[in-house]
């Protein structure tokens, strides 16, 4: 019995090619789109599992607790773990990381004879000597458990080790390591280490010894536990501890330490516990060593899988019952001859088990094919290998055997409920409810499409919203140079000079940050007559002379910073317009000659206002803008030196920028990026959502249609008579093509009428996320309303129209 | 074998009540051949398929081998018709994505027959019905005369006791049709009870009795052997 109904579904595939083609071709795009999110997301949860001690590392988070707002963060101040240690035995061990936050690159240099080889690196760390005794790492070459224990020692990837040395060994090698954030020293190399193939949320590439660079005293010599939240601290405890246990007693010790000075502020603290696993995906805190993944985007993407694969299904459903009248002989024949209705059922199931597993083929193919480009866009490292992810391979086989069911479920109750006395006098016709379902099903599909339609015009509105929004500074044109080593840092002024000579430039600016990267430094500031009890948060940097003028920051009181007041510098500060309403000035022009001011060590810090800028975006626009402070610092070089090219061709001022560069620092690598292209990384996420969003749109669409094409051929197929008779009375080819395409464009529209409001409110929900964002207009609406239209009347009227062309004479002999 | 008695059936839409059996009430014997005639809407086919188990009566009792099978379920109606009874169609009605010999094999299937049983006994009958050469060839390949002898094929191949064949010449020309009807003549001789409904005149003198229906009812009948 099997074997036959083996060949009866063969045969069925092969006779009905348009049918299968839809429906495989359908399948197997729902499956692929499956199989890559399933990848994504279990790419997404595999973060650090791999690491032994998981189960028993978490991290230390901090609640900031001021005038009654809470600020979670997921860095500490350095004498944290130390004192946590020491106060509560649950802790087994702790280790601190501190990314080198300065650098968004740093300079490794590596002579030997003479030779030199220099080059920039990413993703640098200062980390204790415990790290490795904490985290796994895939050792190579030398020792984790001693690693980072002296001073001056470095652990690099096996990559950087190659690019260093080749084949010889880099233990005990040494480089030398500059920092904007560390200094320049040089480094001893202990170990080398291979990264996981899973992901972890330290995405470290070399890990540097605290001991033996300039944040060697900072770190070690620090006390407070109120300032410098900057360390991710990570505790390994004790076998058998309850984390809440410890976390119960975290508000003791901070009583114990701070609570004093707490109260002092008016300020509160608390501390809390992250599961090392849970600190990519489950985490409140929106910052970490990594930026973490988005349960929100997770759930998207993979509503979006399912979605997908379930049109697909449905249009299994749909040309399955459609094309009924034409299995309905041979229900009747099996009934007669003797078989039940169970036997029914699992014929055409096993027949849509047929079609999902060729589907479940093709898609384990492309699947392959496709990951590289799905990895590309999704802007993760995803892979598919058969002896890592065999259970995965499983899930897949089980996922294309449950596709099958579902689609073929329905076509098989249905089919199989014929009776026979109805079906074998010709007399079948598609009964009402199942005329219904069907037309429902269709509904359901364009509902989905015209969401997805709706949310990705939505996503690319804001998205060019985001581009094309005034900062509030002048982002073109400008050219970041990082400076990094000593000799870059002694060198500005020199490179600053020399590259204001070039009469194409129109201004040279020097600062800590620019706008787009993160801006670390902040200060509780209060005004005058209040104490720090009143004290905001104002965000700092510090700036040369020009950097406000190179920037086109727009001055609306008072003056900004010039050679002319060299003694502005650590003295004075240029305020936002979110500062001057924050400290509760009436206007720019009133707060222009006061001070604000810190207390440090029992010592008040003024700084007076001179100038008064208009707000501008600091952060990009998920955030608002908050107090902003420029001071001048004229003693420290700065961090990059940003050049205005101006209107000039830019390749030209670059090849002249370079060779300055190279005449006062000949031996270092000359980088440099656009403040324009490193603002908008801050949308990556968004940008790779928009991407998968519509290109997952597409494919949906496309389904769909096919699916919509298929049931116009069948339609087409069943009113053959009725076109011809139509055809003799008169009608015309117009007339015909109208009928057969307005029942399938009422479908549509319907689905327009019930997809708006629903795509509203999603995208509402998401546009939330932004502090600037656009309304979501009515001509989004209209815009989708039309394509849909356009789109379904397309595929349809090809099948109505060739029905409509064809001689009459012929139709109606087919009877 | 078969007695209807007082049997009833009725097609109810949502304004008439339409009778299609009223009262009817007659035997046939193991051996015979009855033609069952009438015009178009006399209930003949209704009756044919509640003979066949494919329907059920409103009303009155139908005893099958000495069994009252009216209120039979589906499962149990299933089971006695794979075994007792084979259908012809006027329209055939085969399965056109099988082959000559799957559409003959197909009652040994559901009846739980051995592949190698199934085997023979489909050679057996396709050798009988003088269309062997024909095993590998799809219904739509072949004529309709030779298409209706592979309904009956696959009506005879599981020994039934009972054919039912509702106006078996139907779409077939006269010699085609002469031969289905000596086809039937020859089972019959061999044993097996035939009921047929036809509108032919011609056909119908192959039976040994004939029973006209007018409404519903039966109006004569006349025993021709």
């Amino acid at each position: 019995m099997f074997r036959n109904y083996l060949k009866l579904a063969a045969r069925n595939l092969m006779k009905h090619k348009t049918f299968s083609f839809i429906n495989i071709f359908g399948l197997s795009i729902g499956l692929i789109c499956c199989m890559l999110i399933s990848l994504y997301i279990y790419h997404e949860y595999s973060y650090d599992r791999y690491h032994e001690k998981a189960d028993r590392i978490y991290q230390l988070n901090n609640v900031f607790i001021e005038n009654g707002e809470e600020r979670s963060h997921a860095t500490v101040p350095a004498a944290m773990a130390g004192l946590l240690k020491q106060d509560l035995p649950e802790i087994e061990e702790t280790t601190r990381l501190l990314r080198l936050w300065e650098d968004d690159k740093t300079l490794l240099k590596y002579e030997q004879d003479g030779a030199s080889k220099v080059f920039y690196e990413t993703d640098g760390y200062v980390a204790d000597a415990s790290f490795f005794e904490i985290f796994s790492y895939n050792f190579i070459d030398g020792n984790p458990k001693t690693a980072l224990e002296e001073p001056n020692t470095i652990v690099i990837t096996d990559e950087i080790a190659e690019k260093l040395f080749g084949n010889e060994s880099a233990i005990g090698k040494q480089i030398r390591v500059s920092s904007s954030t560390n200094g320049d020293h040089d480094y001893t190399i202990t170990g080398v280490f291979q990264p996981h193939l899973q992901p972890s949320h330290i995405n470290a590439r070399f890990f540097l010894s605290v001991r033996g660079g300039d944040l060697d005293e900072f770190i070690n010599n620090s006390t407070t536990l109120l300032n410098n939240n900057m360390f991710y601290t990570y505790f390994l405890l004790k076998e058998g501890t309850q984390p809440e246990i410890l976390e119960a007693k975290f508000p003791v010790f901070i009583e114990k330490y701070i609570g004093e000075e707490l109260r002092a502020r008016g300020s509160g603290r608390e501390l809390f516990l992250t599961n090392l696993k849970d600190i990519h995906l489950n985490s409140e805190i929106a910052e970490n060593v990594t930026p973490p993944g988005s349960l929100k985007y997770i759930y998207i993407l993979g509503s979006i899988a399912i979605l997908t694969l379930l049109i697909a299904c449905i249009n299994f459903m749909n040309l399955s019952t459609s094309r009924s009248s034409k299995r309905s002989v041979e229900v009747g024949v099996r009934k007669v001859l003797g078989a039940e209705k169970r036997t029914l059922i699992w014929q055409f199931l096993g027949e849509s088990l047929i079609m999902a597993l060729i589907a479940f083929v093709f898609a384990i193919i492309f699947v392959q094919f496709f990951l590289p480009v799905f990895g590309q866009i999704a802007g993760k490292e995803i892979t598919l290998a058969l002896n890592q992810k065999a259970q995965l391979y499983l899930l897949f086989l089980v996922l294309a055997v449950f596709t099958g069911f579902l689609a073929g479920s329905y076509p098989a109750f249905f089919l199989s409920s014929f009776k026979p006395v109805k079906v074998l006098k010709g007399k079948f016709s598609n009964s009402f409810a199942a005329v219904s379902l069907r037309k429902g099903l269709v509904v359901v599909q364009f509902v989905i499409s015209i969401v997805l339609i709706i949310a990705s015009v939505v996503i690319s509105n804001q998205m060019s919203f985001l581009r094309s929004t005034d900062l509030g500074f002048q982002k073109e044109q400008q050219l970041v140079i990082p400076l990094r080593s000593g000799q870059a840092k002694q060198n500005y002024s020199n490179l600053k000079n020399s590259l204001e000579n070039i009469s194409e430039i129109t201004s040279v600016g020097g600062s800590a940050y620019y706008p787009g990267i993160s801006n670390p430094q902040d200060w509780m500031m209060y005004k005058e007559g209040q104490t720090m009890k009143d004290a905001k948060t104002v965000y700092i940097n510090q700036v040369d002379e020009s950097f406000l003028q190179t920037l086109k920051i727009e001055l609306v009181a008072g003056r900004t910073f010039s050679r002319e007041f060299p003694a502005d510098h650590w003295a004075n500060m240029v305020l936002n317009e979110t500062g001057v309403s924050n400290f509760g000035f009436s206007s720019p022009e009133e707060a222009v000659g006061k001070w604000i001011a810190f207390d440090w060590e029992g010592q008040q810090h003024r700084f007076g206002i001179v100038g008064v800028v208009k707000d501008f975006h600091f952060k990009d626009l998920h955030i608002d803008i908050e107090s902003y402070g420029f001071i001048l610092n004229t003693d420290t070089s700065p961090n990059y030196l940003i050049a205005n090219l101006g209107a000039g061709n830019i390749s030209n001022n670059i090849d002249k920028i370079e060779s300055a560069w190279k005449s006062f620092i000949p031996d270092e690598p000359f980088e440099y990026s656009f403040l324009d292209q490193d603002f908008q990384k801050n949308y990556q996420a968004e940008d790779r959502l928009a991407k998968m969003i519509s290109y997952f749109t597409l494919i949906a669409i496309l389904i769909s249609c096919l699916g919509l094409f298929g049931l116009a051929t069948f339609s087409a197929e069943q009113r053959i008579k009725e076109i011809g008779l139509r055809k003799i009375l008169g009608a015309s080819s117009a007339n015909l093509v109208t009928l057969l395409s307005r029942d399938f464009l009422k479908l549509v529209v319907i689905s327009i009428i019930l997809a708006s409001p629903l795509a509203w409110y999603i995208m509402n929900q998401w546009l939330q996320t932004f502090a600037y964002r656009i309304d979501i207009n009515w001509k989004v609406f209209a815009f989708t309303s039309l394509l849909a239209v356009i789109i379904a009347l397309v595929t349809v009227s090809f099948q109505a129209i060739k029905a409509a062309m064809v001689n009459p004479v012929k139709n109606l002999r087919t009877e | 074998m078969i007695t209807i008695d007082n049997l009833e059936k009725f097609y109810r839409t949502e304004e008439v009540q339409t009778v299609a059996l009223n009262k009817l009430s007659f035997q046939v014997k193991e051996g015979e051949f009855v033609a069952i005639m009438g015009p178009s809407g006399c209930g003949k086919s209704t009756l044919l398929n509640i003979l066949g188990l494919l329907d059920d009566p409103d009303g009155g009792s139908f005893v099958f081998n000495g069994t009252e099978v009216s209120g039979f379920n589906e499962r149990k109606r299933a089971n006695l018709r794979k075994h007792n009874i084979g259908f012809v169609f006027q329209s055939f009605n085969l399965i056109d994505e099988l082959t000559v010999f799957e559409n003959v094999e197909l009652p040994l299937i559901y009846t739980g027959v051995k592949t190698a049983d199934r085997k023979t006994r489909v050679h057996e009958v396709l050798e009988k019905m003088g269309i062997m050469h024909r095993r590998n060839h799809f219904p739509q390949q072949l004529s309709g005369g030779q298409q209706q002898r592979v309904a009956v094929a696959r009506a005879v191949v599981n020994n039934p006791k009972l054919i039912l064949a509702d106006e078996p010449t139907g779409n077939l020309d006269s010699s085609n049709g002469n031969e289905v009807m000596d086809l039937l003549t020859e089972l019959n001789e061999a044993g097996t009870t035939i009921i047929m409904v036809t509108h032919s005149e011609h056909d119908a003198k192959y039976s040994h009795r004939i029973i006209r229906m007018l409404d519903g009812e039966k109006v004569t009948e006349n025993v021709l052997v």
